[in-house]
C-alpha cells in the first residue's frame, strides 16, 4: 500500500514539472521563434526604404 | 525595441523588453525549495498517510488557475470598458496559462482520486465544474486561434473570457452546494497547522512561476501583433 502511494506521489509531482517545463520550454521556443519573424520584417522594410 | 521601429510610431503594438530570464530562475529554484520543505516536514496524514503530499501541488494549480481566470475576467472587462488592445493580449496571456493550470489540477486530482477514491473520474459537481472551465477555455483559446479580424476576436474573446471566469466561483462554491466526492476546499484556515507552512510556500512559488508564464505569454503576444502591424502596414505599401 505505501509502495503504491509512492507511485502516485511521484507520479504527481512528475506531472507537474513536466508541465511547468513543458510550458516554460514551448514559451521560451515560440518567443525566439517571433522575435526572430519580427526583427526579420522589419529588416525588410528598412531594405525597401532605402533609396 | 529599436527606437526607429514603425510600429512603434504608429502608436500600435510595441515589443515589450524581454522577460527576465533571472525571474524564471528565481520560481524555477523556489518551487523545488518550496517542494522539498513540504514534502520533507509535514507528517504523514491520519486517513490518508503520505498521500495528502499531492495537495502540495494540486490545490496551488488550482489557485493558480483561479488568480490567471480573475486576470482574465479584470481585463477582459477593462477591454470592453477602454478598447485598448493591450487589455485584450494579457487577458488572452492569463487564459492561456489558467488553461495550462487547470490541465494540471485535473490530472493531479485523478493521480490523487486513484488511490484516495479508488477510481481516476467520477462526475461530481467540483470536478465536472472544473473540466467545464478547462472547456469554456479551450474553446476560448480556439476562438481567438480561428477569427482573423483583430478588433472582432478581441471583442468574441472578451465576451468569452468574463463570461468563462465567472464560472470560477461555481467551481469553488461547488463542494458546499452539492454533494461531493471531493473534500471541502483546503486552505491555511482549513487545515492542520503541520502542513500550513508548506501549502503557503508552495502557493507563493507557484504564483511566481505564474506571473512569469504571463509576463512571458503577453510578451510574445505583442510581438506577435506587432509583426501583424508590419505585415498590414507591407500589405499597405504594396498596393
Amino acid at each position: 500500500m505505501i509502495e503504491m502511494n509512492q507511485t502516485f506521489i511521484i507520479a504527481a509531482y512528475s506531472v507537474t514539472w513536466a508541465v511547468i517545463l513543458g510550458y516554460l520550454l514551448l514559451v521560451s521556443r515560440k518567443g525566439s521563434r517571433v522575435r526572430d519573424q519580427y526583427e526579420r520584417m522589419l529588416g525588410e522594410i528598412r531594405v525597401e526604404d532605402r533609396p | 525595441m529599436p527606437p526607429d521601429n514603425p510600429v512603434s510610431r504608429q502608436g500600435t503594438a510595441a515589443a515589450p523588453a524581454p522577460t527576465s530570464t533571472l525571474f524564471a530562475l528565481v520560481a524555477i529554484v523556489a518551487v523545488i525549495a518550496a517542494q522539498s520543505f513540504a514534502i520533507l516536514t509535514s507528517p504523514a496524514e491520519g486517513d490518508m498517510g503520505h498521500l495528502q503530499k499531492i495537495m502540495y501541488v494540486h490545490v496551488p494549480a488550482a489557485w493558480m488557475a483561479f488568480i490567471s481566470f480573475f486576470v482574465v475576467l479584470v481585463y477582459s472587462i477593462r477591454y470592453l470598458w477602454r478598447r485598448n488592445e493591450n487589455d485584450d493580449l494579457l487577458a488572452a496571456s492569463a487564459a492561456e496559462v489558467g488553461a495550462v493550470f487547470t490541465g494540471l489540477t485535473l490530472m493531479l486530482g485523478m493521480i490523487w482520486g486513484r488511490p484516495a477514491w479508488g477510481v481516476w473520474w467520477v462526475w461530481d459537481a467540483r470536478l465536472t465544474s472544473t473540466l467545464v472551465l478547462f472547456l469554456i477555455f479551450v474553446g476560448y483559446l480556439a476562438l481567438r486561434a480561428f477569427v482573423d479580424d483583430s478588433g472582432q476576436r478581441a471583442r468574441w474573446s472578451a465576451a468569452v473570457g468574463a463570461i468563462g471566469a465567472i464560472n470560477v466561483p461555481i467551481v469553488y462554491m461547488s463542494v458546499k452546494w452539492w454533494r461531493t466526492l471531493h473534500q471541502p476546499p483546503s486552505s491555511p484556515e482549513t487545515l492542520d497547522p503541520a502542513y500550513t507552512m508548506g501549502l503557503r510556500l508552495n502557493a507563493i512559488a507557484l504564483l511566481l512561476v505564474t506571473i512569469y508564464f504571463i509576463r512571458k505569454r503577453y510578451e510574445i503576444a505583442r510581438v506577435e501583433r506587432a509583426v501583424e502591424h508590419l505585415a498590414e502596414a507591407a500589405a499597405m505599401r504594396g498596393k
